[in-house]
């Protein structure tokens, strides 16, 4: 069987009533394959910096080793297609995308057009079957969990407006998704394509949370009640596709926007499938990183890693550097954590989420910042609600205004400080920077326990923090510095460890 | 505001004795109680870490002090009962409304919606 024929089978066999039909039951009729057999690589990408992190997070909770790329941003692993479902629920990625393959060093032609053609030529030659039926695999597992969804969340709209504080407001939604979409799929640099930050600050995004079950995380933003009816009839006619290229190096002699369409041409003409730049099933993606070429089918949406946060605020953190950050001071059972700069309380809320076995408080001195921290937590109350009980459920988390150059804590009360410094640019200033961070590690070696606290904090105000933290080395101990990369900015995240040493009593309390 | 949080927290007016500014005196308006899944090891790792004094006088204040013990009883990590009732304390119930008086100066922070408002004035800083 050729791979054309292989290919179109596989998307033959699958119509509306499929996904009706337990998966396995569903893939192990074909003798090709069982779940079990197939073996995909996968690639994630991760905030730039925390790719160990990753690694370590994939390690625990899929027992995959993975090739890290390092400073890039990326990892990637083997799994077998019966843990597809599980990939979703890792904390620490915010893109996933299955390998179609991967050429670690490829020979471009010299020309522009025998380059192009080249790439054209490729399409026909790989191997899509297996990534295909992945990307099946992973559609029919996101479709179950909208409905799923949105039975839920149709019970607790909110009434409040999407542009103050992010309501159900679809419509918008889809738009504002698109454009982001749009907007992200113009850059054509690596590094760019990170850096969604300040382009994501008016989306919304809200997120179902894995408790444990086989559930997986999806995105509500572009799979309305429309959007859905769309895909399920795509599967009885044509796919529709896109190509995303990514490109960077300097000796190319084409732009990403050339060849995401000569390849994208080839992929027309071999799948027949239909080009959508926008509302697509299948998203190929072409990552050519000098002569590392990758070729691969995204899994996920671009607004992953705002999971969680329903209210933004003007520098809201993503939730998988919240994450990243969290883990590396290795929280233990009962341990409590504060976030006294939390904003709009990502930090906590992540904590909760993962470490619920920890206590978790945020804490800011404005008040715009504590009202969206209350109602991010609000929103993620309402979706562990039980609906048919009527009884509301609590997460271990709490929300204080305070100053943190005055915070109203016992002294070595606190196990873990994790907190966004302001960088000085969109919060704050450089200049109240060197008054601030030196009175912030003051108090904050104040409420933390003294040996075994420790304290992680992410800055770009580098040479202020290391001034501020020089002076105190007898009751701060630097341990690792992860470098990152926060919105473009050159940033650090630093990992203290607390001494033995009590902290001089300032005030007159205990 | 729950009373784990409350535990932790103390008046930082100026000029309040050495340990004066704890515990810090509930006056509630409006109480909420939830369902928290009830994790033994946690209950029982945190009451160490816990001032149970306070804690006792918190829950009593808003009603709930139920029949827990002045004393921590012999080989409490075991109890099950007992934590169970320390949990309900912990992590249950939750002050919406209400204020928070010092017990030295006398300064009342207010509690809104479940949040806290310790912030200071500045002739109020030390």
């Amino acid at each position: 069987m050729s791979d054309i024929e292989e290919a179109s089978d596989t998307l033959a066999e699958v119509n509306l009533d499929d996904t009706l039909k337990p998966l396995t039951e569903n893939l192990e009729s074909d003798p090709n394959s069982s779940l079990k057999d197939i073996v995909v690589t996968i690639g994630a990408t991760v905030p730039t910096g925390f790719e160990l992190t990753a690694a370590d997070e994939v390690k625990e909770k899929l027992g995959s080793q993975s090739k890290i790329s390092k400073d890039r941003g990326k990892i990637y692993f083997e799994i077998s297609l019966e843990k597809l479902s599980q990939v979703h629920r890792l904390r620490s990625v915010d893109n996933l995308f299955v390998i179609v393959q991967e050429f670690t060093d490829y020979q471009f032609k010299e020309t522009k057009e025998d380059t192009l053609k080249d790439l054209e030529d490729l399409v026909k030659k790989l191997p899509w079957t297996d990534p295909l039926k992945v990307w099946k695999l992973n559609t029919n597992l996101k479709k179950k969990k909208t409905k799923h969804k949105k039975q839920n969340q149709q019970s607790s709209a909110s009434k409040e407006k999407l542009n103050d504080d992010g309501g159900k407001d679809r419509a918008n939604q889809k738009d504002a998704d698109k454009e982001l979409l749009d907007h992200a799929q113009n850059t054509l640099d690596l590094k760019s394509a990170e850096q969604n930050t300040e382009k994501t600050q008016e989306i919304i995004v809200a997120d179902d949370q894995s408790d444990g079950k086989d559930e997986f995380l999806t995105i509500t933003g572009n799979e309305n009640q429309a959007g859905d009816c769309k895909k399920g009839e795509a599967e009885d006619q044509v796919l529709k596709f896109r190509v995303t290229c990514n490109r960077a190096g300097d000796k190319h002699s084409f732009t990403s926007n050339d060849a995401a369409r000569d390849f994208g041409g080839a992929v027309q003409d071999y799948f027949q499938w239909k080009a959508d730049m926008t509302n697509f099933d299948v998203e190929v993606l072409l990552n050519i990183h000098n002569n590392e070429v990758v070729v691969g089918i995204a899994l996920t949406e671009e607004s992953l890693h705002r999971r969680n946060i329903t209210h933004f605020g003007p520098t809201t953190l993503r939730s998988t550097l919240a994450y990243g950050m969290l883990r590396l001071c290795d929280p233990q059972p009962t341990d409590i954590i504060i976030d006294p700069m939390s904003g709009t309380g990502a930090i906590p809320i992540e904590g909760a989420t993962e470490w619920p076995s920890c206590y978790h408080i945020a804490g800011d001195n404005n008040p715009q910042a504590v009202k969206r921290a209350a109602n991010n937590i609000c929103s993620l109350l309402k979706k562990n609600q039980n609906k048919e009980s009527g009884t509301s459920w609590g997460i271990p988390i709490d929300t204080i205004q305070w100053d943190i150059c005055n915070l109203p804590l016992r002294t070595s009360s606190v196990d873990v400080i994790v907190t966004d410094m302001p960088f000085g640019k969109r919060i704050g200033s450089k200049k109240k920077n060197w008054d601030l961070y030196p009175a912030c590690l003051m108090e904050m070696s104040r409420i933390c326990r003294p040996g075994t606290g420790r304290a992680v904090l992410l800055t770009q105000d580098r040479k202020c923090f290391a001034k501020a933290l020089s002076k105190m080395g007898h009751l701060w101990q630097k341990g690792h510095t992860v470098w990152v990369n926060v919105g473009g900015l050159h940033a650090a995240v630093y990992l203290l460890k607390r001494t033995l040493e009590r902290a001089g009593e300032r005030r007159s309390y205990w | 505001m729950k009373l784990l949080t409350h535990n932790m927290l103390t008046s930082h007016v100026r000029g309040v004795r050495p340990g004066g500014g704890f515990p810090l005196r509930i006056q509630a308006t409006e109480v909420k109680v939830n369902n928290v899944d009830f994790n033994q090891e946690f209950v029982a790792r945190m009451i160490p870490k816990v001032e149970w004094g306070a804690l006792l006088e918190a829950a009593e204040s808003l009603g709930h002090l139920s029949d827990l013990p002045h004393q921590l009883p012999p080989e409490y990590e075991n109890n099950e009962d007992f934590l169970r009732k320390v949990h309900h304390v912990l992590l249950e119930v939750e002050v919406m409304e209400g204020i928070l008086k010092c017990p030295d100066s006398g300064r009342e922070f207010p509690i809104t919606k479940g949040i806290p408002n310790m912030l200071l004035s500045e002739e109020e800083e030390t």
